[in-house]
């Protein structure tokens, strides 16, 4: 006998079976293998007799069940000719799929969004406003008299004639260099405790360059209540970095300087390009630096009518690009402004 | 500012390493750029004027390593006399106090050291006498300036105003003109310096200069800007002034300049100097409360700190029984309440020190705003259709926007545009993705479709927006024929639109939106308590317009815009909830009519819903046909009508009375003729 004669058995009939098209085809197969004078299967259980009875006895089982499948395939493929259903092969599933087209967010939204959701979970709500602002909302509340030097005409486009505001109130008269103002309006509209995110667009005179755009995206965050601290300003941000970046994320807090808050800071996180050990994306400084941040100054509450000894809080304002460019490790700002499919394709679903 | 170490170890013995001070620094408040050799380049932020010089970081650095800071560097204050030498009068509150010495100089190179350090900081050595009036600037922060006293009308100084028409032709060889809002040093005749910002050029000290009168005053700050900003013109010393200048340096800056002269035999003294000091104002007193330093920070920092910390930064503190009465150095302008002394005591205290919280929430937050739900939900949507969101800037060219412009309603320039492709604030976000749309066709994408959501501006003012633009094939596959969208595409995607946020949009031909093909436009609007509001446009975007941002001839770009306030206001107040299943089958026929072929489809939809039983639920076209079989000039359009009762199975003859009354309604008001009407189709 050869080798493995039920296995050279199964190989044939598998080769016979997918050439069968038609259920007369299928009937003479049934003939072959299976019939009771010479069907092949018959006449290999026939051929175990001659054989010592304990080969015979596994030899025989195997053979039976392989006369269970030839027969449970050949009655499977009797109901498919029946239905007339394509040849094997017809089919080429290798070929590409038919693909829904599908659209995806923007990275900046996708940020953005990200961003809300973290504070959402931390209690806060999220709030809107307009891009256009007058002089008093964007500098003058913000503790930015006139003649200070963060209103250089450098750094602020103003519009050639005033526009009504949205609210019926003072018109406007620039594009708003950050969203701070949201600060002013929440606070006119609402009395304390606040807890508030306001993300949006803002704009600056700034000529575009792989760092620059003259507009871009920021969220300005607000928390004010009774013994809010600069100790909860760096549980409430590092809880946020954490969320953002990972759980074991590494910052620190430096001292800075804006008019409208007191103390300032800087937040940096560790360089998530070499995990703080030094590279080219954080001039090997370890660190990169995520947002400005700090309590809110007195002057600012007096502008919008707080009562500045009984309440504190603080403030920070965070560039959705420079933590899309931290995510995704783009290294050139303009790609989130050409809509480049390329790239844009690239986002997650 | 950029400080060489060594200099700055002349005033406190902090340890001799850059990268050691660098890291201190930044920790308290100064990042600092760069390291260079033993020069530590700090970026100093406008708060602080008084670390624009090497021995105010000097002071910082001391207290930052808790050493010994030496009294700053200068020399015996000369003696004073009010008249003085040369006349000064001050005619305007732009300058506080102005001081000035004569000295006899003699002209040449400065030594090898103080040349190093000049470089060290980044200043390009002159003469001498330029030079260390330099140095003064950058070692105490006291700008000066110095004037070849023997060009000196009088001689005597004024600080005045400029008058109108007066021209000055400063140090850089600039001929400038002045007006009444620019503060000058002028002398007997005419100005001849301005004030805070540059010397002029006649009075420039030369090689043959012998003689020179030495400036060092204080300038109100917002004086200085106003002249820098009109100009346009900023210096060293502009800088420190514009931002605050300590009113007791004038006098010291003189000593320490009058006893560099001596030291590298510059020059000499000549005669008593000039102080004209119209108000000294006495340096303020605040006090700071030990409970709020502690709520405030959230920590608790321990008197002998604190009291550590204020001293060495100048401050001369006083114990109370709740805390301290600090008073405030001149030099520091940035601190006059509390809690610019709790930013003080903070810093140096350490931020990272304080132990970080977590705020408690003290009441239920309040709900976000609406607009937060709506642009993801229409985010989503619009994504789940195939669209690619965008980002598209606000601002763009005339020429892009003004064919985007509705009729009769202004573009908004910016007065000071960075570039003519800036100029004007987007009508439109058609405009951007337009450009989108012609941005990617060149670089060989087939389809492409884009959306964005944001704000567009005219005279009216801002308004949030929703945009989509469409151009190439629906769908691209090997097996597939590929159709192009067109308009039928961007009107389907507004009314999935006004279905997200619980809306229908009507669409009727567009009259008022230029910038689509006329007879491919349409005008979307809704019908709400108010009446009929437009809330948009889409169609074909004009060929003209997209070939004119550089899309090759003969391409179809198809758009559409809604404004989300019009359109949110038409929703229905949160219409959620679900309407149980039929229990009685519904009876579907068809009917197609012969109508006239500019007869738009909506006006039969009207009649039919005008004329229809009660048992009507649905009317839907399903075709548009002309040609064969069609009287000339007219179309056969065909309705599916789905007819179903609540209550009961509706008969056959019961569907077909409502079926003919329909047809008979239909036909006496817009000369329709029947072509067909389906028998009973299937229910469904």
């Amino acid at each position: 006998m050869s080798p493995d004669p039920i296995a050279a058995l199964r190989d044939d009939f598998t080769r016979a079976l997918e050439a069968a098209r038609t259920p007369a085809e299928v009937r003479a197969l049934r003939d072959r293998f299976l019939g009771r004078k010479n069907g092949h299967v018959t006449t290999l259980l026939k051929t175990l007799g001659a054989l010592p009875a304990d080969e015979r006895r596994t030899l025989g089982q195997q053979t039976n069940e392989l006369k269970r499948d030839i027969e449970a395939r050949l009655t499977a493929r009797e109901a498919d000719v029946g239905r007339d259903l394509p040849p094997p092969g017809s089919t080429d599933v290798t070929l590409p799929g038919r693909r829904r087209a599908t659209g995806r967010r923007h990275p900046l939204t996708l940020v953005q969004e990200r961003v809300e959701e973290i504070f959402l979970g931390l209690g806060f709500q999220v709030i809107e406003g307009p891009e256009i602002e007058d002089d008093w909302h964007n500098f003058e509340a913000l503790n930015m008299p006139p003649e200070h030097p963060a209103r250089d005409m450098q750094d602020t486009l103003y519009l050639s004639a005033p526009l009504p505001a949205a609210d019926g109130g003072r018109p406007a008269t620039l594009l708003r260099t950050h969203t701070s103002g949201m600060q002013i309006r929440y606070m006119q509209a609402n009395p304390p405790p606040v807890r508030v995110i306001a993300p949006g667009r803002v704009y600056r005179r700034d000529s575009v360059d792989a760092t620059h755009t003259p507009m871009f995206s920021q969220v300005e965050g607000l928390v004010v209540g009774e013994g809010i601290s600069l100790g909860d300003l760096k549980g409430t941000l590092n809880a946020f970095a954490s969320r953002f970046f990972h759980a074991a994320v590494r910052t620190r807090f430096r001292p800075s300087f804006f008019p409208y808050t007191e103390p300032s800071a800087e937040l940096d996180v560790e360089c998530q390009g070499c995990s703080g050990r030094g590279c080219p994306l954080c001039k090997q400084s370890g660190w990169m630096e995520v947002l400005g941040c700090g309590m809110v100054h007195p002057a600012v509450f007096e502008a919008v009518g707080y009562d500045a000894e009984r309440w504190t809080g603080f403030a920070f304002g965070v560039g959705i690009e420079r933590l899309a460019i931290r995510l995704y490790g783009v290294d050139d700002i303009r790609m989130f402004y050409e809509n480049d499919l390329r790239f844009l394709g690239q986002m997650p679903l | 500012m950029k400080a060489p170490l060594s200099w700055l170890r002349e005033s406190a013995a902090v340890p001799d390493d850059p990268a050691t001070v660098a890291t201190r620094l930044a920790a308290c408040g100064f990042e600092v750029a760069g390291v260079d050799g033993e020069t530590i380049d700090v970026e100093v932020t406008a708060n602080r004027p008084d670390c624009l010089s090497v021995y105010g970081l000097a002071r910082e650095a001391a207290t930052a390593f808790d050493v010994a800071l030496a009294p700053p560097p200068g020399g015996d204050l000369p003696p004073t006399e009010p008249t003085g030498t040369v006349p000064v009068t001050i005619d305007d509150a732009g300058c506080g106090r102005y001081a000035l010495a004569l000295a006899d100089v003699r002209i040449g190179p400065s030594p090898r050291w103080l040349v190093d350090r000049l470089a060290a900081a980044g200043v390009r050595p002159i003469s001498n006498v330029v030079d260390i009036t330099n140095y003064v600037m950058l070692e105490i922060g006291q700008p000066m300036h110095a004037f070849d006293a023997a060009t000196l009308a009088g001689p005597e100084i004024r600080v005045r105003l400029a008058r109108p028409g007066e021209t000055l032709v400063t140090l850089d060889g600039q001929s400038r003109e002045l007006d009444a809002s620019m503060l000058v040093i002028a002398d007997r005749d005419r100005a001849t310096a301005l004030a805070g910002v540059m010397g002029g050029a006649a009075s420039e000290v030369s090689n043959r200069t012998t003689r020179i009168a030495l400036e060092s005053a204080w300038f109100d700050p917002a004086a200085v800007r106003t002249t820098s900003r009109r100009l346009g013109l900023k210096t060293e010393a502009s800088t420190r002034f514009e931002r605050g200048t300590d009113p007791w340096g004038p006098t010291r800056g003189l000593a320490r300049a009058l006893s560099l002269f001596e030291q590298t035999g510059a020059g000499q003294r000549v005669g008593p100097m000039v102080d004209v000091w119209p108000s000294p104002a006495a340096p303020p007193t605040v006090v700071l409360r030990r409970a709020r330093l502690a709520s405030l920070l959230g920590d608790q920092v321990p008197d002998q700190d604190v009291i550590r910390i204020l001293s060495a930064l100048g401050f001369l503190v006083a114990p109370e029984t709740a805390g301290w009465r600090v008073h405030v150095p001149t030099f520091r302008v940035d601190v006059h309440r509390e809690v610019d002394l709790i930013e003080e005591v903070g810093r140096h205290w350490g931020f990272d020190r304080i132990p970080a919280t977590f705020p408690a929430l003290a009441e239920l937050p309040r709900p976000s705003v609406a607009g937060l739900d709506l642009g993801r939900r229409l985010r989503r949507v619009l994504a789940g259709v195939g669209l690619q969101e965008a980002a598209t800037f606000t601002f763009l060219g005339r020429e892009a926007a003004e064919p985007f412009a509705r009729p009769g309603i202004g573009l908004v320039d910016i007065a000071n545009p960075l570039s003519e492709n800036f100029s004007v604030l987007r009508p439109s976000l058609m405009v951007g993705l337009v450009d989108a749309v012609v941005y990617n066709r060149r670089r060989g994408q087939e389809s492409v479709n884009l959306f964005e959501i944001g704000a567009a501006f005219d005279a009216r003012g801002e308004a949030r927006r929703v945009a989509w633009v469409l151009t190439g094939p629906r769908e691209e596959h090997w097996s597939t024929p590929a159709a192009s969208a067109d308009v039928y595409d961007v009107l389907g995607i507004a009314e999935l639109l006004a279905e997200a946020v619980g809306t229908e949009i009507e669409a009727r031909a567009a009259t008022d939106a230029p910038w689509f093909v006329p007879g491919r436009a349409a005008v979307l609007q809704t019908t709400g308590r108010d009446g009929t509001a437009r809330v948009g446009a889409c169609g074909q975007v004009l060929p003209a317009i997209v070939e004119a941002r550089g899309l090759p001839r003969g391409e179809v770009v198809v758009a559409g815009e809604l404004d989300l306030e019009a359109l949110v206001g038409a929703a229905r107040p949160a219409a959620s909830h679900i309407t149980a299943l039929p229990r009685h089958p519904s009876v579907v026929r068809d009917v197609s009519l012969f109508v006239d072929e500019r007869l738009p489809a909506a006006e039969v939809r009207g009649t039919i819903w005008a004329h229809a039983p009660d048992t009507l639920v649905a009317v839907r076209e399903f075709d548009r046909y002309r040609g064969k079989g069609v009287p000339e000039g007219r179309i056969s359009l065909s309705w599916r009508l789905t007819f179903r009762a609540p209550d009961r199975t509706l008969t056959d003859h019961e569907v077909q009375r409502a079926i003919e009354a329909l047809v008979t309604a239909i036909g006496a008001a817009h000369g329709a003729t029947l072509r067909s009407a389906a028998g009973p189709s299937p229910t469904e």
